[in-house]
């Protein structure tokens, strides 16, 4: 016992002072500044080509790429949890034994040194009494005699918000509430993500732990029956909901709708709506050859797997599917022009030679002030898809009829140098002739232009094919958050009592009266002082007010007395 | 001393005594007759066609129920103690602020530009630019008569900053309604929220958060003085809010998934309350710090005479700590509910929220010091000033220098 006496008494009380305190506070709040400052969890490439070897070490042994979850970060929050726990084990003793005794008198040479007195001679004792007693209508009131030489003294002690110091009390418990609350939502529950392609199931969740990803089984499998979002006509989404069905060893438990901010519930495990994305959409997709026969292969494809070209070395990852690609087409500071242009696929094209690019192509042409500008494709070659730069392929890949006279004029092309402008024209009619022999195409000069620009882009292209978005069958998974969190309503009564505490601790201040009311000859010597231990202003006012008051209503008090 | 304070009691006053009880108790009826529209009324309560409902035949009979019957309490219980009025004399000065608003709201709907001439996409028409527009030019007005103020201690120019200063709240305060209003006309009333959704917003707010802040102060503590300090930090914001509109931030815009949430329209305001009081502390902090510069300088200097004692201006600090403290916890705890319900967890590290810990500590370590300590003065008022710094990164900074789930506030 006196070995424990003796060892952890000066830790806890050293834990519990002031500036460990304070030290702890600080070191979490510049803990906190490198956690934002320096990007959490991010791909370790990225971190090692940012700083460099030498630093990209150092940080990492510190653990500052998942700072919140290194020992030192945990150790100064449960440091914190000792302190908060030492400093209460210390000061709630001896605030309530405060809060209980209170001294009905006061000394001369402590009144010396307090701000708020004054002295007043009134001629009734009772009357007086009687009087302070109303003027501080709600206040607490107690009552010393006290035998001096020179006769009894009456001590009048009054009080106001005498449980301000249950403000500290409560404030630091509530803190070490929610500290104990948050340590147990990481001991005892988990929190991933999990993503279900409509119409599947799945079980599992993933989470980031330390620099690498870690898988959990639910007890359960959800399995997302439908999925829809709606969008703003500027294209962000505006809703996105999922009918999700709960089973549990192939038992259908509960079907319910999520979306953001509307969670499902379920066994303790809340299952929230976070995002969406593709969950591998079928797409077909037409090859246009560049090569001299121009054929043109319509390939099946899924979004996440890569389709490899039997007649070439080129390869395509599918990425992405988009149902609407909706963009401002104003310039910046014009009145906004929203554009919808249709159904995309996003893909990674390969090949012997080729640089590998992200291109995102599109079904539909681009059709401006009703001027079809034919088919267009996006192209980053940093494969981010901020980078992407827009191309006109010229030609309108949707009706392949364009395709057909492209490569019909193509062929018709006179080849040596002497050729004329009329030549080239009369190519032009003649594989008008073929592709279109009873009608010609409405809006000829158009289709004449965007054959020129398919001239100037085509035979250039270093790819075997052009890929270009023929028809889908869309499906989207549904991204889900799933959480367990026993800790949180701990959290949230830790919360409430922090707040009330402070309420208490802010805005209730104790205030304190004392008055030394002692006879003389013909009435009574009244000495007043008073004493708060928050808001001095205000208190100034209140006291002088007092003074005030007590002297009114003593003089009313008479004047109604002598008209009796 | 006996008759002034005496004198001022019993001045008669809309704000104090029966009237303000009677008004007041009038004022919660027409509340709960508004909840208990929201409650039991035909449709019940739709997010966005309750403001409408509201302004309605509907809605008036439901106001003026809960009204009536607030007004007949209020009067059968006003002939009692006068100390009952305590609270009402706090309220209503509020409410009445707020009913204002809401009135010159109601009028700017009559000049609003036909249905023809305002689109999503070009937004320069809308009425609430151009109030927003006053405002600007009040507070920035207003600055001027302050600092002119400290330099020129005539009464009236002094006067002339709490007025403008007043009128820029109004003005502020009731371009906010109208935005809201105004989000239900754009694109058929799809994109309809609450006007505290991206930074351009939450600046008028902020602006008109720290001059309540600040005018409460004033009327409390006769500190004008301090206005020289506080209406420059707003100035420096409405640059700011100018500069935003003139790269078109300034639009009204349709909410992500994770805003649309009644939440957005408690947590956002309630941390504005911090900020604005933590602004205000730092002006205090920042008036002490002069006046000790110009006491070691001139003891006697003119300006001296104006600007409230060090003791005071310590005193204004540690009050509007005061008020913004249980406010941005409140405010945290609430972000963190909402966190729980959108996001998953109450606390994800992210730096927006990192940050509000950040600021948090500060002002805690703030409050120790002053009451563990019993530090006053010097450090405190530096602290102050930096608290305040550390609270515009949180509030700016984060927004635009680092990105994370709370990346909505993002300039795009
Ligand atoms: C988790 C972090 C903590 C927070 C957020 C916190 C918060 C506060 C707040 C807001 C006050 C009120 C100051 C006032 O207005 O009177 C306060 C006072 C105080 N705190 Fe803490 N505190 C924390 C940790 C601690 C620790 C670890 C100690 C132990 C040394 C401590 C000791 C005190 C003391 C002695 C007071 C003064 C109470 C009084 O006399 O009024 N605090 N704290």
């Amino acid at each position: 016992m006196s070995f424990i006496n003796k060892t952890f008494k000066p830790i806890l009380t050293r834990l519990g002072s002031m500036p460990v305190a304070i030290l702890l506070l600080v070191l979490l709040a510049v803990a906190s500044v490198i956690g934002t400052v320096l990007k959490q969890n991010q791909d370790q490439a990225d971190y090692l080509h940012q700083f460099g070897p030498t630093w990209y070490w150092t940080f990492r042994s510190l653990g500052l790429f998942d700072m919140y979850h290194t020992w030192w970060f945990i150790a100064i929050l449960a440091l914190l949890m000792f302190s908060l726990a030492a400093c209460l084990l210390r000061n709630v003793p001896r605030f309530i034994k405060e809060m209980k005794s209170r001294k009905g008198t006061l000394s001369d040479s402590a009144r010396k040194h307090m701000e708020h007195k004054f002295d007043l001679n009134l001629d009734n004792k009772a009357k007086a009494i009687a009087t302070i007693k109303a003027s501080l209508p709600d206040w607490k009131w107690m009552e010393t005699k006290v035998q001096q030489a020179d006769g009894e003294v009456l001590w009048l002690r009054g009080d106001k918000g005498r449980f301000h110091k249950m403000g500290y009390i409560v404030v630091h418990t509530a803190m070490l509430i929610i500290l104990i609350g948050g340590w147990m939502s990481v001991q005892f529950g988990f929190r991933g993500n999990m993503a279900v392609p409509e119409n599947a199931k799945e079980s599992e969740i993933s989470f980031l732990k330390g620099t690498g990803i870690e898988y959990l089984k639910m007890p359960f499998e959800i399995r997302c029956d439908d999925f829809s979002v709606n969008f703003f006509s500027t294209g962000a989404p505006s809703e996105f909901r999922s009918t999700l069905t709960i089973l549990e060893d192939g038992k259908e438990m509960m079907t319910s709708d999520i979306i953001v901010n509307e969670p499902l519930y379920y066994k303790g495990v809340r299952i929230y709506q976070a995002s969406f994305g593709d969950g591998g959409s079928m797409v077909d997709l037409n090859l246009f050859r560049l090569t001299k026969k121009g054929n043109l292969d319509t390939v099946k494809g899924q979004i996440y797997t890569t389709f490899e070209d039997p007649y070439s070395d080129a390869s395509l990852e599918l990425k992405d599917f988009r149902p609407y690609n909706i963009e401002n087409m104003a310039e910046a500071g014009k009145p906004k022009d929203f554009k919808d242009m249709g159904p995309s696929v996003d893909f990674v094209i390969r090949g012997k030679g080729l640089q590998p690019v992200l291109v995102r192509s599109f079904m539909e042409p681009f059709i401006i002030d009703d001027q079809n500008q034919g088919t267009i494709m996006m192209i980053s070659k940093s494969g981010d898809t901020r980078d992407f730069e827009s191309y006109s392929l010229g030609l309108d890949f949707s009706d392949p009829k364009e395709w057909q006279l492209f490569q019909a004029f193509v062929h018709r092309l006179p080849t040596d140098d002497k050729a004329t402008q009329q030549d080239n024209l009369d190519a032009f009619r003649a594989a008008l002739d073929e592709v279109y022999p009873d009608e010609r195409p409405a809006n000829l000069p158009m289709l004449g232009n965007r054959v020129i620009q398919a001239l100037k882009v085509l035979p250039d292209m270093p790819w075997p094919f052009v890929p270009i978005l023929k028809d889908y069958d869309q499906k989207y998974y549904t991204g889900l958050q799933v959480a367990k969190d026993p800790g949180m309503d701990v959290v949230w009564i830790g919360s409430g009592l922090l707040v009330f505490g402070l309420c208490i601790m802010f805005y209730v201040a104790h205030r304190k009266v004392w008055i030394k009311v002692s006879d003389v000859q013909d009435g009574v010597a009244l000495q007043v002082t008073g004493l708060s231990n928050r808001n001095p202003i205000a208190f100034e006012q209140e006291f002088e007010d007092l003074e005030a008051q007590i002297k009114t209503a003593y003089e009313q008090r008479n004047e109604q007395g002598a008209s009796i | 001393m006996t008759a002034i304070t005496l004198d001022a009691n019993s001045k008669f006053s809309i704000f104090e005594g029966r009237t303000a009880h009677v008004r007041c108790w009038t004022y919660l009826g027409m509340m709960v007759g508004m909840a208990a529209m929201a409650m039991f009324a035909g449709d019940g309560y739709v997010e966005d066609s309750y403001i409408f409902q509201l302004f309605s035949l509907e809605g008036a009979k439901w106001m003026a129920g809960g009204g009536v019957v607030g007004m007949a309490y209020g009067f059968t219980t006003s002939k009692d103690k006068f100390r009952a009025f305590r609270f009402s004399e706090i309220l209503v000065p509020w409410i009445d602020g707020a009913v204002l608003m809401i009135a010159l709201m109601g009028l700017y709907t009559l000049f609003e530009p036909s249905q023809a001439m305002i689109s999503y996409k070009d937004q320069s028409n809308l009425f609430s630019g151009r109030v927003v527009m006053t405002m600007n030019v009040m507070l920035l007005f207003s600055a001027l008569c302050y600092v002119s103020y400290l330099f020129a201690p005539a009464s009236f120019i002094g006067k002339l900053g709490t007025i403008t200063a007043w009128i820029g709240v109004y003005a502020g305060g009731s371009a906010l309604l109208l935005r809201w209003y105004e989000s239900y006309l754009l694109m058929g009333g799809d994109i309809g929220h609450a006007p505290v959704s991206n930074l351009y917003e939450v600046f008028i707010l902020l602006f008109c958060v720290i001059c309540i802040v600040y005018l409460t102060l004033e009327s409390r503590h006769q500190a004008r003085a301090l206005g020289a300090f506080v209406l420059p930090i707003v100035s420096a914001g409405v640059f700011f809010a100018i500069w935003l509109e003139s790269i078109g931030q300034s639009d009204i815009k349709p909410l992500v998934p994770a805003l649309q949430s009644y939440w957005m329209k408690i947590h956002v305001p309630l941390n504005f309350v911090g900020y604005g009081s933590f602004a205000v502390a730092c002006a205090a902090g920042a008036a002490w710090l002069v006046r000790n510069k110009i006491e070691e300088r001139n003891p006697n200097a003119a300006m001296l005479a104006v600007f409230p004692s060090l003791k005071q201006l310590d005193q204004l600090s540690y009050k509007a700590v005061a008020i913004g403290f249980p406010a941005f916890t409140l405010a945290t705890i609430l972000g963190a509910a909402w966190a729980a319900e959108a996001w998953g967890g109450y606390w994800s590290w992210d730096p927006k929220e990192t940050w509000a810990l950040i600021v948090w500590l500060v002002f805690g370590a703030y409050l120790h010091a002053r009451f563990s300590h019993g530090l006053q003065g010097k450090i405190l008022a530096w602290w102050a000033v930096l608290g305040f710094l550390v609270t515009i990164f949180c509030f700016v900074g984060v927004n635009m220098y680092l990105s994370g789930l709370h990346s909505y506030g993002q300039l795009t």
